[in-house]
């Protein structure tokens, strides 16, 4: 899938993840939208995909941000680049290695943005950063990642079929 | 041969990730922002719209039991309510006959009277603005809301809701958008002061998403349910604005100072429509200096 259909699907996802799911607390956590597209995106598709669908999430999400611009896209592109990764392969059947990756790639992801923000002398704590924030987000994305990879797979299809169509 | 792209665009991408965050920072990255939020901002609106659509149907049953919960409260708040308003409006014919016997008003148009007029005036005269989302990077609190520098919206400036209730200042502009700093952001730092014993203060916000007054000195006496509000002090904010009640007060003899625990005048995840003020009277510099 061209990034003509990825840009629209990560802004909006951005901007759902700003209008909507800041309210929405499940399991005392959110669910990171974009982080989980990007993953699966990663996972499906390789890193050099998964770099830039990382990239252009971090973007649409620093553009929903007060904080510095760039790190969503820093953490992001990270979490692409090793989602995306060969080995990802070795870790069992598509679905289990996608939630796993989509776990494990919150984790990272929230890392990053977390070391940021710290270096940029930003008051946030670790530890608590990751007790209150990115583990009940890992384990929302870790359950949601099979919706995600529905989702892709089949808007992957569907816009195949359109570019085909209007090629012939 | 194909040669494989990825590794060299994964460090160009990540490379040019980290030159945004140093223009970020210096401040260069503004222009191109707003370019950017011009797209953006569009898609926020009708996205919010829609949630809010969709939101005031599947959140009525969620809402049926939070709301018994706060009307249950509201019932004794409103009892106390009713007692402080008799005070109240002691003070306010008193303050009023002060005010006609100094002349205060008319030297001083706008001063002293912010709290109040902020409301009056509304959206004719200050950017009014309704919030449409929240930072997506959930270790901040920032609220967006859909007025910009176009509006005349800048950094620093104050944001006012449901009266003249401080929600917090303005962090970052684009053309149509705004990014407001809440005060119960961990960075966020207010000089305040309790309105009825005058003790001052700074009023900050907490990892937890709590207001705490601090540097209240030890031997200052602090009433619970007292009103806190902005003290001016430093220029950058106009005094009176509202910033919640002292719910409790910490104080250790190992302490320096005296915190309070503070309860917000405003629920923060319900602010819908905001008010900026773009203008107030400051003090006048040179008056203040040294002969």
């Amino acid at each position: 899938m061209s990034l003509y259909y990825g840009i629209p699907i990560l802004l909006i996802a951005a901007v759902m993840q700003s209008a909507w799911l800041e309210d929405v607390r499940i399991l005392g956590g959110r669910p990171d939208l974009v982080l989980l597209l990007v993953v699966t995106w990663s996972v499906i598709r390789g890193a050099r995909e998964g770099v830039v669908w990382g990239f252009v999430g971090g973007i649409c999400c620093d553009l929903l941000s007060g904080g510095s611009f760039g790190l969503w896209t820093l953490s992001l592109t990270i979490v692409g680049f090793l989602a995306g990764q060969p080995w990802v392969h070795a870790l069992g059947p598509t679905l289990m290695r996608l939630a796993l990756m989509s776990a494990l790639g919150t984790v990272l992801g929230h890392f990053v943005l977390l070391t940021l923000m710290i270096l940029l002398g930003y008051v946030v704590d670790l530890g608590r950063g990751f007790q209150t924030v990115a583990l009940p987000a890992a384990v929302l994305d870790f359950l949601l990642s099979p919706f995600a990879f529905t989702f892709l797979v089949w808007f992957h299809h569907r816009s195949r079929r359109q570019l085909s169509g209007f090629a012939q | 041969m194909k040669r494989d792209r990825g590794p060299w665009l994964a460090w160009v991408l990540l490379i040019l990730a980290l030159v945004l965050i140093v223009l970020s920072e210096s401040g260069a990255l503004g222009p191109a922002e707003g370019l950017l939020s011009l797209v953006v901002a569009p898609v926020e609106r009708a996205v919010s719209a829609i949630v809010k659509g969709v939101g005031s149907v599947t959140g009525s049953t969620r809402d049926v039991i939070e709301l018994q919960q706060r009307v249950a409260g509201l019932a004794s708040a409103n009892e106390a309510l009713v007692q402080e308003n008799f005070r109240l409006r002691e003070y306010q014919a008193e303050n009023e006959e002060l005010r006609r016997q100094l002349n205060f008003h008319q030297e001083n148009p706008t001063y002293g009277s912010i709290g109040v007029d902020v409301v009056e005036q509304g959206c004719t005269i200050f950017p009014c603005g309704d919030v449409v989302g929240q930072d997506t990077n959930p270790y901040l609190r920032f609220v967006i809301i859909t007025v910009g520098s176009r509006d005349g919206v800048a950094v620093g400036m104050p944001v006012v809701t449901g009266g003249a209730a401080m929600i917090g200042r303005i962090a970052r502009t684009s053309p149509n958008l705004s990014y407001v700093q809440l005060i119960n952001d961990p960075a966020s730092l207010v000089t305040a002061m309790l309105q009825q014993s005058r003790v001052m203060g700074l009023v900050e916000g907490t990892e937890e998403g709590q207001l705490l007054m601090t540097n209240i000195l030890p031997d200052e006496e602090v009433a619970e349910g007292e009103t806190i509000i902005t003290s001016s002090i430093g220029g950058i904010l106009p005094r009176g604005l509202i910033l919640g009640q002292v719910e409790s007060v910490i104080y250790l003899e190992s302490d320096l100072f005296q915190r309070a625990v503070i309860r917000p005048a405003v629920d923060f995840r319900r602010i819908e429509t905001v008010l900026v003020i773009t203008d107030f009277p400051q003090p006048d510099l040179e008056e203040l200096a040294i002969p």
